[in-house]
């Protein structure tokens, strides 16, 4: 046993495999210990913040302050608010408004400011500006509002007896304040998804549903193809006729639509997480049962298992104590794909809405499907799926890797 | 052999490889053949379509600046042309309803859902109630005429009215109670006569006049020419009549299942001063047959599409992120017009949910803010923005209750700690420990639903069912697939599992807000079977009934707003559903790639063109104003 162990730590395909699987694991354990939130907790007000160290302006206020006389804080600030293209645009509407093209220095900033200042009225509409260009304009010039001065930002509260506003703190353009310093910090690494909930929270919650579901889809698989084969293999006959036009029929029919339709007909109220692993274990054990019955058949007539017929063992004993041993390490790579093929298949079902109803549990293949409904893939927020496919294709990739490594082990003709 | 075969393999794919190479240049070069027919137009006279040489126009050729594109509208192929059919499954020709489509087929009068106002339209000038209100007049424009050149007549209004009760339309059938005949005085004239009660009065005024902005008048010859063709009315409802005579400034071109056009009319009436004064900018109105809401939003993003009715999501990146010309009706949130309230019902026959502490604990609790940020990406106005009542956000429907008279009932939302005081003094509790309150001794557990695939409305249950773990409720959710969905709510009984779910209310239209009110609280559609109208959940109250029963008889606009402030009352008091969000009438965001002078806040027209997609009531006179970005 340690031996073979040995043997298969060896193959460095499965070491690569193995450590990319056990840091998944061991991140989607220690992760929650850490971050105990509840992964479908909505905590933002808005779709798709993209990731980052959110700071609350309210309690940043109330941090000290720091003066920090950064070189070029004052060019980055303009440039923010006042970009080049923004420039270039200011000139087409001071050109079209009248203004003579060769008194525009679009590099001047404060005199470029001065005649946007001077010419600039939203209520004008200016022939062949379309109603998206006008828009833009007015958003331009609210932007350009605090470039006029620069002097500092007044704070103020409202006093609810006279319903004035009192002054209640000066911003100037050199303070700072550190963030270690504001209460209120929240770092969203990945984002937040469409229902406002923090990606990487729910990504961690999501991996482990998935792999769970594909634990059991390819538990369950793998004991039905290994019972069916095993009968198959070793009782032959009628029973092996009987399997074998069982295991054909399924051949036929292409196993994601079966799946397709079987999650089709339980309805979505009846879909959870376990539900579908089984819907999915049921559907995908026949090329098991194949490979299993083909080496069983070459087991079945070896020497010792005709001696142990002979001494009278019975059917089971000779199954458990004289083949399966040998076919074992098959089984178990048989299994690895198992998993890695349930977890894809349940990503496939969700992303056509046919996954585990929402609400109870986040998995793979429904923050995909989220994401797509939400048209993330086409508006360019990339944190809303690229962790999603990165971490199915990391699952996936790992264990098939962990497979190619036993089967340099356990395979005579790919020994080294 | 095994070479052979590897040869052969060979072979195929190489074929393969020739084959989609061959294929591809075609592809490309389709729309190059494009570009010059459509520069040719761009002189734009009449003279530049006269040489002899230019290809016909086909479907497949249509000049991109002479053409509107619209995604959103159709989804399917369409079945027929014909008006007196509601099976046409035909968005952009034939749709008899409040905001009645006019491409085709035109009504007396175009709704204005921003002014409420009737525009004329067939009609010459306001239409008139006589005396007791029994009868409304109207005349037709002597300009008006069908697309064959015949003038349009008051026979033709009264033929239609006839053939709608004659043949069971959907227009006769749901007019048929409050409307008795429509005659012709004269050519022009036309009179409406309403039906009365025992008091002499008409049965219900409201319904009457919204006649004549949702209805089409129909060219009686044609309506002659399928009578004679038709075995019965099944037959007469069922023919696609491609051969239909109308009177709007469209006609059909082209129609397959991937698309379907309309070309502009060139002699329509409406170029006479009377109407327009000219004809409406683009001479070709398309819809492309997306698959999705994502391939449609893909052709909008590209600018395939000029006028978008999808509910595109967060449709502001478009413009701040992509810096695309896309605009829509408003230039910041809500971006367009709230006129409907998607709603989400109580089944009061569920335990528990005809307790009204508990039907409003459930309504209070939930984060309206959430749903209407995440589920609606901000296009829809907030409840503190519009105030929950039963009107819409519109400023016509705001002023027809007492705001302030309500103001103690109305709620915002997330208010957790007022809807767990709300149920502990109505003596729901937590009495066995588990965390979940109990009425009767039975657990408080409900389903939310809404239709799978209905992405905003699905996120807003999310929503929902998250407000009640804060109150110790447990709300569940489930999404059926829309056949099963209409199925169930429209039926009573509801079966088990259907506790909280979400329906739609009435929009902008002539007979709102008494229509929308109706069907939200009137008895009259609870518990009822093939319900399409409202209240779903089965609530009952005599005292909104009765309200709802006298208002289309009022004259008096006080009285009006009494009753309304009191209906408000009662559905803010005994919560029989409650509004998630503000949803407009239609989407309404243009890209201004091609065409430009789309409807907008502030454009300047009189009376607003409303932002109805340009085909819609008087979103119609769009068309007219639009012009090529030059």
């Amino acid at each position: 046993m340690i031996h073979t162990l040995q043997q298969i730590f060896h193959s460095g395909k499965f070491k690569l495999g193995f450590a990319i699987f056990t840091s998944l694991l061991a991140f989607i354990f220690i992760y929650p210990i850490f971050i105990p939130e509840a992964p479908l907790a909505i905590l933002g007000q808005g779709t798709f913040f993209p990731p980052g160290i959110y700071v609350n302006v309210y309690d940043s206020l109330d941090t000290s302050k720091y003066i920090i006389n950064q070189e070029g804080a004052a060019k980055r600030r303009i440039a923010n608010k006042l970009s080049e293209d923004d420039r270039v645009a200011i000139k087409e509407y001071l050109v079209a408004a009248g203004v003579d093209e060769s008194r525009i220095d679009i590099t001047n900033t404060d005199e470029l400011l001065q005649q946007w200042k001077a010419t600039f009225d939203p209520k004008r509409s200016i022939k062949g500006f379309t109603n998206a260009k006008r828009n833009y304009y007015i958003r331009l010039n609210t932007a350009l509002q605090s470039l006029y001065s620069t002097g500092p930002a007044i704070i103020a509260v409202n006093d609810p007896e006279t319903n004035t506003l009192l002054e209640s703190k000066k911003v100037t353009v050199t303070e700072y304040v550190n963030v270690n310093e504001v209460p209120t910090v929240r770092i969203f690494p990945l984002g937040t998804d469409n229902f406002g909930r923090d990606m990487l929270t729910e990504l961690v919650a999501a991996t482990k549903t998935s792999l769970q579901i594909g634990f059991i889809a390819g538990l369950i698989a793998t004991l039905i193809g290994l019972t069916l084969g095993l009968l198959a293999g070793y009782i032959g006959g009628f029973v092996d006729d009987i399997i074998n036009f069982i295991s054909n029929l399924f051949i036929v029919i292409p196993p994601f639509v079966l799946l397709v339709l079987i999650s089709f007909s339980i309805g979505q109220e009846q879909r959870g997480a376990s539900t579908v692993a089984a819907v999915i274990g049921f559907t995908s054990w026949v090329w098991t049962a194949r490979a299993v019955r083909s080496q069983v058949i070459s087991l079945r007539n070896r020497d010792h298992v005709n001696l142990s017929k002979l001494s009278g063992h019975s059917i089971p004993h000779i199954i458990l104590t004289d083949i399966l041993p040998y076919i074992a390490s098959y089984v178990i790579m048989a299994m690895i794909l198992q998993i890695s093929s349930g977890i894809l298949a349940e990503a496939s079902l969700s992303i056509l809405g046919l996954g585990p109803k929402t609400t109870e549990v986040p998995t793979l293949g429904l923050m995909m499907n989220w994401a797509m409904i939400y048209q993330a893939q086409l508006q360019g927020n990339w944190w809303a799926y690229f962790p999603v496919l990165a971490v199915i294709a990391l699952i996936a990739f790992s264990m098939n890797l962990m497979n190619t490594g036993l089967d340099q082990v356990f395979n005579p003709s790919l020994r080294d | 052999m095994k070479k052979n075969l590897n040869v052969l393999f060979t072979l195929l794919v190489l074929l393969g490889i020739m084959l989609s190479a061959c294929s591809a240049p075609a592809a490309t070069e389709a729309p190059a053949a494009e570009a010059p027919a459509a520069e040719a137009p761009a002189a734009e006279a009449p003279a530049a379509e006269a040489p002899v040489a230019e290809e016909p126009v086909t479907a497949d050729t249509l000049p991109r600046e002479q053409t509107m594109y619209f995604n959103g509208l159709q989804w399917g192929p369409i079945t027929g042309w014909n008006p007196y059919s509601s099976n046409n499954n035909n968005a952009m020709a034939v749709n008899q309803q409040d905001n009645a489509l006019l491409t085709m087929f035109e009504t007396p009068y175009a709704y204005n859902m921003l002014s409420g106002e009737f525009v004329p339209l067939l009609a010459d000038g306001p239409y008139a109630w006589d005396e007791g209100m029994t009868a409304i007049t109207f005349k037709i424009k002597s300009a008006a005429k069908w697309s064959d050149g015949t003038p349009i007549t008051a026979d033709d209004a009264a033929y239609t009215w006839a053939t709608n009760i004659k043949y069971e339309t959907n227009a006769g059938v749901s007019n048929k109670e409050y409307i008795d005949t429509i005659e012709a005085v004269d050519a022009q004239t036309v009179v409406v006569k309403a039906k009365l009660n025992a008091d002499g009065k008409a049965v219900n005024p409201l319904l009457v006049a919204n006649y004549l902005t949702n209805n089409y008048i129909i060219q009686k010859a044609w309506t002659e020419t399928l009578e004679a063709r038709s075995a019965d009315a099944a037959a007469f409802k069922a023919d696609p009549a491609e051969d239909v005579v109308g009177s709007g400034p469209y006609k059909k071109f082209f129609a397959d299942e991937t698309k379907v056009v309309l070309e502009r009319d060139d002699n329509y009436w409406g170029q006479d001063a009377s109407m327009f004064g000219k004809l409406p900018t683009p001479k070709y109105l398309a819809h492309i047959m997306y698959k999705d809401n994502a391939a449609g939003f893909t052709a909008f993003q590209a600018g395939e599409v000029d006028v978008s009715q999808q509910f595109n999501a967060n449709i502001q990146d478009l413009w701040l992120k992509d810096m695309l010309p896309v605009s829509t009706y408003l230039p910041e949130a809500p971006y367009g017009i709230g006129a409907s309230l998607p709603t989400a019902f109580f089944n009061v026959a569920s335990n528990g949910l005809d307790q009204v502490a508990i039907r409003k604990a459930i309504a209070m609790a939930v984060d309206y803010d959430t749903i209407i940020a995440n589920a609606m990406t901000n296009q829809s106005a907030t409840f503190t923005q519009v105030p929950r009542s039963i009107m819409n956000p519109t400023a016509g429907e705001q002023g027809m209750y007492d705001q302030a008279a309500v103001a103690e009932l109305q709620w915002t939302g997330k208010d957790i700690e007022g809807a767990k005081a709300m149920l502990d003094a109505a003596g729901v509790v937590d009495s066995d420990g588990d965390g979940w309150r109990e009425y009767n001794g039975k657990k408080l557990s409900y389903v939310a639903l809404c239709p799978n695939g209905w992405s905003d409305w699905q996120a807003a249950i999310e929503v929902v069912a998250a407000a009640g773990k804060e109150i110790g409720i447990e709300i569940t959710t489930n999404f059926p697939e829309w056949a099963v969905y209409q199925t169930v709510v429209t039926n009573w009984p509801l079966p088990e599992g259907y506790d909280i779910f979400m329906m739609w209310s009435d929009g902008a239209g002539p007979a709102q807000p008494w229509a929308r009110v109706r069907k939200l609280i009137g008895s009259e559609f609870a518990q009822t079977q093939g319900n399409w109208n409202g209240n779903w959940g089965g609530y009952k109250n005599a005292d909104a009934d009765a309200l709802i029963a006298g208002i289309p008889g009022m004259t008096d606009p006080a009285e009006v707003k009494a009753a309304y402030t009191e209906l408000t009352k009662i559905y803010l008091t005994d919560v029989p559903s409650f509004t998630l969000m503000y949803r407009p009438q239609n989407f309404h965001a243009v890209n201004e790639t091609v065409w430009t002078n789309f409807p907008h806040d502030g454009d300047g027209t009189n009376p607003p063109v409303p932002p109805m997609d340009l085909v819609f009531g008087w979103g119609i006179a769009g068309l007219y104003n639009v012009e090529l970005v030059k």
